[in-house]
């Protein structure tokens, strides 16, 4: 169990964040660049004092600024962190790389089995700078795996690298987080590379925990318009009835016609339509506001008249739209 | 030699730079590139320019070689006591050198690390001691380690009464003063070139402080250290400035050479000259062979 719960003043803004994560679990940490993600990582890795909280690993405390005080500096707290830059020493071969972590596998029994799960054998010889990077970030996460750690930290590692990359490296570090049964905590600035990889997300924006749960549940049911806007949502209609509050739009849950059962009916005209992938992006001007949508025919031209569905959109009440308290987020006890 | 030439001759070089074997051969390919483009004009010019000023630099060394002869060197080598300089220099230098290592590689690392409080303060005390000229150095260091000075004094109360003016003690003062400042700076950008980063995934990894600095940040940063202390070696054999005024007994091989020169002329200067030369040079160069491998072998 990895369980934080932090304060780290930062120039603009103060970092407030509680975060627990069991073992085998995967968070991902979402929010835009600047949030504050990267600074939760370091707190839990020691490179960073918080000015109050605690970090607990495993029944380990490794941070308490209340009384009895501890930091337990990084190179005791078995805390492996991955970032963009895999950071392999360049004068030493693959092997010793693997190898580096003191104490670490001394028949060579273990670096053989990883190497080879990691499909990085034929590499062992080589020098660090010869490697692709996503050979890089193999061998990184290799020596990770080797230094038996008892967290993974994972800092937006597969940034620059190609989408199918991507796709493999995720996909093999959730099959390790699984068979190892430690917990993992990725930061990621895009959506879909947080849901890849996660089973709970917490949305984080300047400094602030927004929400927290499945990815799912973050994506379907924002708690709040801001979430919905980190998430992706473009329109914002006001309700319609007694009870007003906001809708919002995602324009990936649009669909063309009017099909009350499947959601909330939107009546307006086109004022733009662009190419969007393989189909259509068409800005709706609809309750007095401006709705993307992506549709997969040809829209009318712009002063056309348009109706869409928004499919299940969330909704919340005039008083909901500003964020929830942060105890919210904090995930109750296994 | 006309740009029409250039595209024929461009191709020949390709082919020459091709290997038939399929591997991959960079110096050769590289040089191969290179006289490529000499065959244009103005890349012929531009070679020529770059020889011009390149044995321009070497001249003095050129005329140091073709003035000398077996026979002046062999009596400069066997008369008495020709070769106590020699010694004196070689035993100043190591001490210099061992001083440099232990006391200015942590101010390089803190000051390349920024962990100084004021770093820019630091940095200009190190440029200013670069900057002064060493006759000058000398000239102050009189009245700072002179016998009359505080330091003089509290070195005369230690139990072998040691005084920094014309002793060991005081050639290896005004070597360090002339060296450090070059050592510093060049072990700085040393430390500077290794990535913070990489040190802290070193200490992630279960290093702690000490021993993230002897496996990943002093391994990486030894090359450059080396060219940087062999600079300082150079610096410190040839130290002049500083040496005449606080250090002209016991003399080392700068000073022999401008006593020979003072005392019988020119010519017989020269011998001591290509002995310092000698002794001078080759860990420079020994170190820049060493730093251009260690580089090339990291790029695998």
């Amino acid at each position: 169990m990895l369980d934080a719960d932090v304060e780290v003043d930062r120039r603009e803004f103060t970092v407030r964040v509680a975060v627990s994560v069991a073992p085998g679990e995967r968070l991902a940490l979402f929010g835009p660049s600047g949030a504050g993600k990267t600074t939760v990582l370091e707190t839990i890795a020691g490179l960073v004092q918080p000015r109050a909280g605690r970090v607990e690993l495993g029944g380990r405390v490794l941070t308490s600024t209340a009384p009895p005080k501890c930091f337990v500096p990084p190179w005791r707290r078995r805390v492996g962190l991955l970032r963009q830059n895999p950071g392999l020493f360049p004068h030493l071969t693959v092997r010793a790389n693997l190898r580096y972590a003191p104490g670490s596998d001394p028949s060579g029994r273990e670096l053989a089995e990883v190497a080879e799960a990691l499909g990085i054998s034929a590499l062992l010889p080589a020098m660090p700078a010869r490697l692709s990077g996503g050979q890089a970030h193999r061998v990184a996460l290799g020596r990770l795996l080797l230094a038996h750690c008892d967290a993974l930290l994972l800092d937006e590692p597969y940034t620059g690298l190609d989408a199918g990359l991507r796709r493999t490296l995720t996909e093999l570090v959730a099959g390790l987080v699984d068979e190892r049964s430690v917990p993992a905590v990725l930061v990621a600035h895009e959506l879909a590379d947080a849901q890849a990889f996660a089973d709970r997300l917490a949305v984080l924006d300047r400094g602030r925990l927004l929400q927290a749960g499945t990815p799912d549940e973050v994506v379907l049911r924002p708690a709040s318009r801001r979430v919905a806007e980190l998430v992706g949502y473009l329109g914002f209609v006001p309700g319609a009835g007694p009870e007003g509050g906001v809708i919002g739009v995602h324009p990936e849950r649009v669909t063309g016609g009017a099909q009350p059962g499947r959601g909330i009916v939107l009546t307006g005209t086109i004022t733009a339509r662009r190419p969007a992938g393989a189909g259509w992006e068409a800005d709706l001007a609809t309750g007095g506001t401006v709705v993307t949508c992506r549709l997969p025919e040809r829209p009318g031209a712009p002063g056309d008249p348009l109706v869409v569905t928004a499919v299940d959109p969330p909704w919340w009440p005039e008083s909901a739209v500003a964020d929830p308290p942060r105890a919210a987020a904090k995930r109750a006890g296994p | 030699m006309s740009w029409a030439a250039s595209p024929a001759a461009a191709a020949g070089g390709a082919a020459l730079g091709d290997d038939p074997s399929g591997r991959r051969r960079p110096p050769a390919s590289a040089s191969a590139a290179a006289l490529r483009r000499l065959s244009s004009a103005s890349g012929l010019a531009s070679g020529l320019g770059a020889l011009v000023i390149w044995v321009a630099l070497l001249g003095p060394v050129i005329a140091l070689l073709t003035h000398l002869s077996a026979g002046e060197i062999g009596s400069a080598i066997t008369g008495p006591g020709n070769l106590d300089p020699l010694v004196t220099s070689l035993a100043a230098g190591g001490v210099t050198l061992a001083v440099l290592l232990v006391f200015c590689t942590p101010l390089a690392y803190m000051l390349a690390r920024g962990t100084l409080p004021f770093p820019r303060i630091w940095e200009a005390g190190v440029l200013c001691s670069l900057l002064l000229p060493p006759l000058v150095i000398g000239l102050l260091l009189v009245f700072f380690v002179g016998p009359f000075t505080p330091i003089g004094e509290l070195l005369n109360a230690t139990p072998w009464h040691l005084s920094a003016t014309n002793t060991f003690l005081a050639l290896v003062i005004a070597e360090v003063y002339e060296s450090a400042p070059y050592y510093v700076v060049g072990a700085q950008a040393a430390f500077a070139d290794v990535e913070p980063r990489i040190e802290e995934q070193a200490a992630l990894l279960g290093d702690r402080p000490r021993r993230v600095f002897r496996r990943v940040t002093l391994p990486l940063a030894a090359p450059g250290l080396g060219v940087a202390l062999s600079v300082a070696w150079a610096r410190a054999m040839g130290a002049f400035g500083a040496v005449i005024i606080i250090a002209y007994h016991p003399y080392g091989l700068p000073l022999q050479i401008y006593n020979t020169l003072q005392e019988t002329g020119l010519a017989s200067a020269l011998p001591y000259a290509l002995i310092l030369l000698v002794v001078a040079l080759p860990l420079p160069l020994a170190a820049f062979t060493w730093s251009a491998r260690a580089r090339r072998r990291r790029r695998g």
